[in-house]
């Protein structure tokens, strides 16, 4: 509960620091409270759009193989963990989004917080593409022994991409397109941008469409890895 | 024989030993190293990415320049190779190897038991890091538009370790409160949180936080003070300062760490 | 100072445990005021053990075996009373102390999982200050004995249980200690692999005299080994003395068979109440030992007796039987005290 707290007070911190450090009144054309408003929120944000626990219970599952009980129940393996995975970000999230909506009040930072649902569906959404990512790595189990290191790997490289560290509008061109261009920012930049008035509807808008177009990128991938996991587990008997 | 000379013998010989079975137990597993080094490349590019986009828009954040950033921002990095190659393995598991009763082998050997807890499985692979960030520091030194006096290197051979004392001390209370409360696992969150302090140098805080950061919570020592030494913007008294916040620092983490073992001792089953 | 190896005075220890109460409102009354509640899990105990002794010590789950070893390696601290342990306070785990014993947790491994336990020894006589080459000779001595040689350097993770647990004695008895607490140590282990280390420990005793003191579940373990039994239950020690002389007061009972290729044509009275019926060919019956050495003298005089053997009985029953006993009498004496 106290967590969230601090990691938001933290993140303001450095960036009001960085404000009162280096003079400048605004950056890019936004205000430094619009900073601060990003970074607390951005905090909370980054936490929903990242699958950590249900991941290592995939990958488990595989690696122990229990997956087979789970394929004997009606619906499969990844509706299964979808479904778990989304109820429970649905009811962390909600109450994690308490902290944020009270630091806000008390440092009044610019925040439309009739926004929210919008902001927060986006990133409902974006959990799907989450989830399937989460898959796949689970599904290299099938492959290699010890990929909760994959996990890592994958988790940081989605944080980084997410929005969490800077807003990427920051970011020189041509890194900015591409991060624009990518799902990623899903999770932390257009949820956030748009709730704290830096980005507007038609954002959100481009966000649901990217979100949908990274699932249909990813979706085959994720079905072969699935496939040839399943046909070499059957193979060796294990 | 002098017996503190033979104890020293006796503890440095332990380290190289824990350092050759722990890289021999590390390679049983390869993926897992070479996938533990590329993640920390992956959170070494997110990292400087932060300032390096800051810098597009500023040229300067309470006299830091890009140039003296990336000096920063790679000592920060040395340190952290150094804290994952020796201690984070030791402490992440501390709890689980508490309720395992691993603690209890430990306790029975004619070692120090804090010593045995906090290097005994080090992790090998981070020797890579070690290597890559230091490369990467002196690399960004040769970049500094005034150049560098390569003798104030030499200052790095104590403040390293000072602020990995200071790491090591700080971090270690927080696992030792596994011996007092049963659940203590999110009390290391508020480390983590501690820690993200140590990743900016202390000038940019407000001053009360900056005094905070060298005093009572350390962490400004652990990079930020080591940074400012190789690039001449302390004076070499705070050399001084570092050693004399670590040995504290040790000094009560062992003093915590006996706290903790009357809890243990009296309580466990 | 006396010459015994182990000595306590009053040795106690008491817990303190936190008494959860009951639904949502009781937990948070206990949030601010906590009630504790003490367990005693080791009444005052003396003891007094002599050097070179094997020392069984058994009793049911939670007894208290585990809490007085562990009181006497200096894992945990008595509420009460002392204990000296080669005239050390084992509480204050001094290195003097701690070189001189070992203990062992069946449970628990000390060796590293990924690498192979010649390597882990290395570490170990690192830790214990022994001389390299030294400890790389008893390891191959203690192999030998343990017939495992070839297995020093396979990595521990992919050795068997019983593989696994001759390595973690090896690595106990590295040091050569004078003092060897083991727990369990054959808890888990295929009959094979219980015999083999058995005979290991029994043959490791005559070459070194230690002092040992031995848990386990196994009662052939301690019949087998052990020179003198604790049973302890409920925290009490409720007996000390010879195996032999445990089996004395809960009236041990032995099992006679044999075969008789002739049988004899009339019923013969073996012992009172044991009856050899006419034509009977095979003959199997349980008796008080005091039965014992009669029965066979009428044996004898009958003629074609073959297979004739005389076996202790079940020594875990007789353990039941002893406390379901005790238990009974401790009953009585509650219900009408004196």
């Amino acid at each position: 509960m106290i967590q969230p707290f601090i990691t938001g007070l933290i993140e303001v911190a450095l960036w009001s620091a960085i404000f009162t450090s280096t003079g400048l009144m605004s950056m890019n054309g936004f205000p430094r409270e619009s900073y601060l408003a990003y970074a607390l929120w951005a905090a909370f944000f980054s936490r929903i759009g990242s699958n950590w626990m249900y991941e290592f219970r995939m990958i488990d599952e595989i690696e122990t193989g229990s997956v087979n009980s789970v394929l004997a129940r009606p619906i499969s393996f990844y509706e299964y963990y979808l479904g778990q995975f989304m109820g429970y970000k649905l009811i962390t999230s909600v109450l994690s989004l308490i902290a944020p909506i009270l630091i806000v009040a008390v440092i009044s930072g610019p925040t439309k917080l009739e926004r929210l649902p919008l902001a927060f569906s986006l990133v409902m959404y974006y959990l799907i593409f989450v989830h399937t990512m989460s898959f796949i790595v689970a599904s290299f189990a099938f492959y290699f022994n010890r990929v909760s290191s994959f996990t890592m790997a994958k988790n940081i490289g989605l944080w980084m991409l997410s929005g969490e560290l800077f807003p990427l509008d920051l970011a020189p061109e041509p890194f900015r397109g591409w991060l624009l261009a990518m799902p990623f920012c899903n999770a932390v930049y257009r949820p956030v941008g748009y709730l704290t008035g830096r980005l507007e509807i038609g954002s959100i808008v481009d966000g649901f469409v990217s979100s949908t177009l990274g699932l249909v990128v990813i979706a085959p991938i994720a079905v072969m890895i699935w496939k040839g996991g399943r046909r070499r587990y059957a193979g060796t008997g294990a | 024989m002098n017996p503190s000379k033979s104890t020293l013998r006796k503890y440095s010989g332990l380290l190289v030993a824990f350092f050759r079975a722990s890289a021999m137990a590390d390679l049983e597993y390869r993926l897992n190293i070479v996938m533990k080094v590329f993640t920390d490349i992956i959170w070494y590019v997110a990292q400087l990415s932060v300032f390096e986009v800051l810098f597009k828009h500023t040229n300067s954040i309470s006299g830091w320049t890009l140039e003296s950033m990336r000096v920063f921002m790679s000592v920060l990095f040395l340190v952290d190779a150094f804290w994952m190659l020796i201690f984070q393995e030791n402490l992440d598991r501390f709890s689980d190897k508490v309720r395992r009763g691993d603690l209890d082998m430990v306790l029975a050997k004619p070692v120090n038991a804090q010593f045995m807890m906090s290097v005994q499985k080090m992790s090998t692979p981070y020797l890579v890091n070690v290597v890559l960030t230091f490369a990467w520091m002196i690399y960004s030194l040769t970049e500094l538009p005034g150049g560098f006096e390569a003798a104030r290197l030499l200052t790095l051979l104590i403040s390293v370790p000072c602020g990995l004392a200071i790491a090591y001390g700080l971090r270690f209370v927080f696992s030792a409160t596994a011996l007092i409360f049963a659940r203590a696992e999110n009390i290391v969150y508020v480390w983590y949180q501690l820690y993200r302090l140590a990743m900016r140098p202390d000038t940019v805080y407000p001053p009360w936080l900056r005094y905070l950061v060298l005093t009572l919570l350390p962490v400004g020592f652990i990079a930020s003070v080591p940074t400012q030494l190789i690039l001449g913007l302390q004076t070499l008294s705070f050399l001084a300062l570092a050693i004399l916040v670590a040995a504290i620092v040790l000094w009560l983490s062992t003093l915590y760490w006996r706290f903790a073992m009357r809890f243990y001792s009296s309580a466990s089953s | 100072m006396s010459s015994n190896v182990i000595e306590t005075r009053g040795l106690t220890r008491v817990y303190q445990t936190y008494r959860k109460p009951e639904g949502v409102l009781g937990s948070l009354k206990g949030f601010f005021n906590r009630e504790y509640e003490s367990k005693v899990a080791l009444h005052p105990t003396e003891l007094s053990i002599e050097g070179g002794q094997i020392i069984g010590l058994v009793g049911a789950n939670g007894a208290g075996k585990t809490t007085l070893l562990k009181l006497l390696c200096g894992l945990i601290e008595p509420t009460g009373g002392e204990a000296r342990v080669l005239g050390f306070n084992p509480a204050e785990r001094k290195s003097e102390y701690l070189r001189q014993v070992s203990i062992l947790l069946g449970q628990k491994n000390q060796l590293w999982w990924d690498i192979p336990a010649a390597d882990s020894f290395d570490l170990l006589a690192r830790i214990y200050d022994l001389d390299r080459v030294d400890a790389k000779k008893r390891v191959r001595e203690l192999a030998e004995m343990l017939q495992c040689t070839e297995l020093l350097h396979t990595q521990l993770r992919r050795l068997s249980l019983g593989e696994r647990m001759k390595m973690e004695i090896i690595g106990s008895l590295l040091h050569r200690p004078r003092v060897l607490f083991l727990d369990e140590p054959t808890i888990g282990l295929d009959i094979v692999a219980q015999t083999t280390i058995r005979e290991f420990m029994d043959d490791y005793v005559k070459r070194e005299r230690p002092t040992i003191i031995l848990t386990s579940h196994y009662m052939d373990d301690i019949s087998r080994l052990a020179d003198r039994l604790l049973l302890i239950s409920q925290g009490n020690i409720v007996y000390d003395g010879t195996v032999d002389g445990f089996m004395g007061t809960v009236e041990p009972m032995q099992k006679l068979t044999m075969s008789i290729a002739t049988p004899p044509s009339g019923g013969v009275e073996i012992a009172p109440g044991v009856v050899l019926t006419p034509g009977q060919m095979q003959f199997e019956a349980e008796m008080p030992s005091r039965f014992i050495a009669p029965a066979i003298q009428k044996i004898m005089s009958l003629s074609s007796v073959q297979d004739l053997k005389i076996e202790e009985a079940n020594f875990e029953d007789v353990i039941r039987k002893f406390l379901e006993k005790e238990s009974r009498d401790r009953k009585a004496r509650d219900r009408f005290p004196t």
